[in-house]
């Protein structure tokens, strides 16, 4: 049986927390493995030689997600990710010539339309419906030079698997996996969407993400309490929008937008490929410099402004679903690479993973007052000052308030007593086996390569990371509970059940 | 090693030069070069069998201080009481958290988690699985407490509640999501509720399960003449060997048995099913039954169901439903295997406004496949992309075993592999369309829509006869008084 979805997912990759470690002994041979080469136009490629199976994994990303967006274009980082499987001038067309005539006049229809939607209960309807029927005809009659899908065709030809991107808050990934003989398709196929993305089938696509937005979000009960938390916890910063965007933006965004910002943020300079498995990089580094190495660098991405100012007192969100309750927490903290981040994830591993973490013992296995909670230490990014989360599902008949309160309990302890050695080790012999685990599969070691050379400038950084995991001690977890853990730096959300099912 | 990269460069190095040429201008990926033919040997783990039968797959892997352990016994859900469904899943994760006889659970718990070691048991409805990984240096470790659980598990009470608990509050929110719902109620529809495939645990038969049915279908299943043991990592044979005829030593050969459930029949007229949710998409769920394992017309399916829905973007499904016409973010279908018939199956969240429409378009995609011959560029694209992506399957090297171990325990032959791209190039156009009329009726097919009405273009009973599935009841029912 083989199903094979992309599902394109805004989330599967910003939840990736900094859990990744690094023993002494494989630290070394990681590094021996990996060959930096950076581009004259500022792209950074790396390569990770592991000569098992003849195949290789590849992701690159672009330091551009969500919180680079205003308001008015969330969730453009998303859309513009699926815009990125659409073709080129080369690929996915019979006549590129005839087809870029009618694209602009999709372009200017597709405008008009989309501004007279976003006066939402004051657009003329009629107005609305005719921009629509024109630009409905102008796409079939597109419809005749496109090859659909081709790069997917391309790639499912060639053996290729896993074709996918994500979209986070932070940054935007591509992936995809080949067997050993295809790297130079994969030289050709990825410079060619760097270089030249079209912005083909862009409204259809439109209709794809607002059925993806209600599918993701507005029925998973889990996914809406998250969006909801957020945009109470941050007033200023954009960490609060969701990655998959409002509706109304989604339904209004315009193909011009959306091609703007591609052009501000999808430059060599703001990308990171990793290129992980049985290939040479002796004799993959001229291919690379071939096919990437003319892509024009760009204009440095616009500085970011905002900050989120400092909590003044906690926020309380309710709303009703048709759901049974759930329940979610935070706090303002520090970001990677700070101590105070460091002393966080230590803090929620003690808490909530595995049977033997204080809050599953006291709160899942003994009073049973719910059936999960998880404590998470960089929601729902890294780049910028974070939170520390709480995220619980209350067993019945036991009520939000209590676990709320049992929660709190466990955190105004870390605040007067001092987490034991045995639990300090504990977490560290964990993210050390973690990290040699993430080793175990060519896309994890890519994974690991862009997040830090991309977020954090240098691959080398998650060194660090398990440097300061290594000199965690009980007093900084201490100090970090009762700086950060304090009630007016807290955001509450709940979702409770719609008290009356229509 | 330096030596034999060199050698190897210098093998390489004339096709390498070729490609190095420079060129003007981007190309079109079919202007490349063939790519030079990849070779790659498959790899097979080593078998063997110990005294009391347990059948051991071997296969090392040296390149991280790393050990898999992975357990198959026959048996599991499928073999339940009907007034005890549920029972197979509880007794699996009771196993683990009860702890052994001499091993209290919350004493494991604390030894695996220190060394980051972890032991979980499954219900796989037609087998169990146990599985357990660690740092080769705690290999010894892992192995001890993985045999004491598997033979001397204790299933206390306090575990067996706490168990029970949190199934029943999975139970009160598996009705909070559209597609959740939608799939549990296909699933009853499909196979039916009196059948092992198609019944579902309640609260009522979850209630009805005591310590002592845990402890009798453990004794049912767990002997090891019954198990399939698999060791993959960082450790020599000889020392698997070794260990695994010390810690199950002692442990006596028992007669199991597993007499077959009745077989499924078709139940699929056409009916359509609506139950209202009010939720923003139309969750949509088509099919009937599939096919068995071990059909001689498999790989005319595997082709056929990569064309029809199951190779992503190049699927026709996907392509017409979400890429063409922006009707969903995602639909899946195909033609399915399993032990009795699996199920043909489309499903998908719709846009509401434009269900009906979607609904015509996916029958619309079944009634050519059974009519026309596909095109040469989807029957080569699929192949293609069957047999160029084949190496996947041994990529690491843990999965290579398992993918060996479960191919025996679904009755496969173990040359399944060595011929199945021979015999995926076999496949023609006429055999596709063969295998879609003999294996698809979509005037047969269960049509089951979980979502509003009122958001749809035009009722459901344009299409046929509706019946109606009042949810509320249905839950309010299973939950009983509240209170």
């Amino acid at each position: 049986m083989r199903l094979r979805q992309r599902m394109k997912s805004c989330c599967f990759l910003l939840t990736l927390a900094l859990a990744f470690g690094l023993a002494p002994l494989l630290g070394q041979s990681l590094e021996e493995k990996v060959t930096v080469h950076a581009l004259k136009n500022g792209l950074t490629v790396l390569f990770g030689e592991r000569h098992g199976a003849p195949v290789f994994s590849t992701m690159y990303g672009f330091k551009v997600g969500s919180v680079d967006e205003v308001p008015g274009i969330t969730g453009t980082a998303h859309l513009f990710e699926h815009m990125a499987f659409k073709g080129t001038p080369v690929i996915g067309t019979k006549d590129y010539e005839k087809e870029k005539v009618l694209m602009e006049k999709i372009a200017q229809v597709g405008r008009e339309w989309s501004l007279e939607l976003a006066k939402g209960e004051r657009a003329d309807k009629e107005k609305v419906a005719r921009l629509r029927a024109d630009l409905t005809k102008l796409e079939q009659e597109q419809k005749q030079y496109i090859i659909k899908d081709e790069i997917d065709l391309i790639y499912s030809n060639a053996g290729g698997t896993g074709l996918n991107a994500g979209t986070g808050t932070d940054q935007t990934m591509y992936i995809i996996s080949l067997p050993a003989n295809q790297f130079e398709l994969f030289c050709l196929m990825e410079s060619e969407r760097i270089r030249n993305t079209v912005l083909r089938e862009f409204y259809t696509e439109r209709s794809v993400i607002q059925e993806e937005r209600k599918q993701t979000t507005d029925a998973v009960p889990s996914r809406l309490l998250n969006e909801m938390f957020m945009g109470a916890a941050f007033i200023a910063h954009p960490y609060g929008n969701p990655v998959v965007g409002w509706a109304s933006d989604i339904n209004s965004v315009t193909l011009e937008e959306a091609q703007a910002f591609k052009q501000k943020y999808y430059t060599p300079n703001n990308c990171v490929l990793a290129i992980v498995g049985d290939i040479y990089p002796e004799r993959a580094i001229p291919l690379v410099e071939k096919y990437f190495g003319d892509i024009p660098r760009g204009e440095d991405p616009p500085i970011f402004r905002t900050e989120e100012p400092k909590q003044l007192g906690e926020r309380r969100v309710r709303f009703e679903f048709d759901a049974e309750p759930l329940l979610m927490m935070g706090y303002h903290k520090p970001n990677f690479p700070s101590k105070e981040d460091a002393a966080a994830s230590v803090l929620a591993y003690i808490l909530t993973t595995g049977r033997t973490s204080r809050i599953y013992k006291d709160l899942i296995q003994d009073k049973q007052l719910a059936v999960s909670i998880y404590a998470g230490s960089a929601s729902p990014g890294a780049r910028y000052p974070n939170l520390f989360t709480f995220n619980a599902v209350p067993r019945f008949p036991h009520t939000l308030e209590e676990v709320e309160k049992a929660v709190l309990e466990h955190v105004e302890k870390v605040k007067t007593e001092p987490v034991t050695e045995q639990e300090l080790q504990k977490v560290k012999n964990n993210i050390e086996a973690s990290y040699i685990r993430s080793m175990a599969s060519n896309m994890g070691i890519a994974m690991t390569l862009v997040r830090y050379q991309l977020l954090f400038g240098d691959w080398k950084l998650f060194l660090k990371y398990r440097e300061l995991i290594t000199g965690v001690t009980a007093a900084d977890i201490m100090n970090f509970a009762k700086t950060y853990l304090t009630p007016e730096n807290r955001t509450v959300a709940y979702l409770v059940k719609k008290a009356k099912a229509s | 090693m330096k030596s034999i990269r060199i050698q190897k460069l210098v093998a390489l190095a004339a096709a390498f030069l070729v490609l190095a040429l420079p060129v003007l201008g981007q190309k079109h990926p079919r202007e490349l070069p063939k790519p030079p033919a990849l070779a790659f040997k498959m790899e097979k783990p080593v078998t063997f069998t110990l005294g009391n039968g347990i059948r051991v797959y071997y296969l090392q892997d040296t390149e991280l201080p790393l050990v898999w352990v992975l357990g198959y016994f026959r048996g599991g859900s499928l073999y339940e009481p009907a007034a005890k469904v549920g029972l197979a899943p509880l007794m699996a994760t009771v196993l683990r958290t009860g702890g052994s006889k001499t091993r209290p659970g919350d004493k494991i718990n604390e030894e695996l988690e220190f060394i980051s070691a972890t032991v979980e048991a499954m219900d796989a409805s037609e087998f169990m699985s146990v599985t357990g990984n660690a740092l080769k240096k705690d290999f010894a470790k892992l192995v001890e407490v993985y045999a004491d659980l598997v033979m001397n598990p204790a299933f206390p009470q306090d575990k067996l509640d706490l168990a029970r608990n949190q199934t029943l509050e999975g139970m009160r929110r598996r009705w909070d999501q559209p597609m959740q719902v939608g799939s549990f109620l296909f699933n009853e529809k499909l196979y039916g509720a009196d059948t092992p495939y198609g019944r579902r645990a309640t609260p009522a038969t979850l209630k009805a399960v005591t310590r002592e049915d845990l402890a009798a279908l453990h004794q049912r299943f767990f002997a090891p003449n019954n198990l399939m043991l698999g060791v993959a990592g960082d450790v020599p044979l000889d020392q698997v060997k070794a260990l695994l005829n010390r810690v199950f030593k002692g442990w006596a050969k028992r007669k199991v048995e597993l007499p077959e459930p009745a077989p499924l029949t078709e139940r699929a007229d056409g009916t359509i099913y609506y139950a209202y949710k009010d939720t923003p998409q139309a969750n949509v769920f088509l099919g009937h039954l599939g096919v068995r394992r071990n059909n001689p017309d498999q790989y005319k399916l595997d082709v056929l169901n990569d064309i029809f829905g199951g190779g992503g973007f190049t699927a026709r499904l996907m392509k017409e439903l979400r890429s063409n016409r922006g009707l969903t973010y995602g639909i899946y279908g195909g033609i399915f295997a399993d032990r009795d018939r699996g199920p043909f199956q489309v499903a998908s969240p719709l846009k509401a406004a434009q269900l009906v429409e979607a609904l015509g378009l996916i029958k619309g995609i079944i009634q050519d496949l059974q009519t026309n011959l596909v095109s040469d560029e989807e029957i080569e694209t699929a192949k293609n992309s069957i047999i160029n992506s084949f190496v996947f399957r041994f990529e690491q090297k843990n999965r290579i075993m398992s993918g060996a171990m479960l191919l025996k325990l679904r009755g496969y032959a173990d040359t399944y592999y060595d011929t199945y791209i021979d015999n995926i190039r076999k496949v023609t156009k006429q055999d596709v369309l063969e295998v879609a009329k003999k294996y698809m009726d979509p005037a047969k097919m269960i049509i089951l829509v979980v979502g509003d009405e009122k958001k749809f273009e035009k009722p459901l009973s344009s299409l046929g006869t509706v019946k109606p599935i009042d949810l509320k009841a249905l839950m309010e029912a299973e939950r009983g008084p509240q209170k």
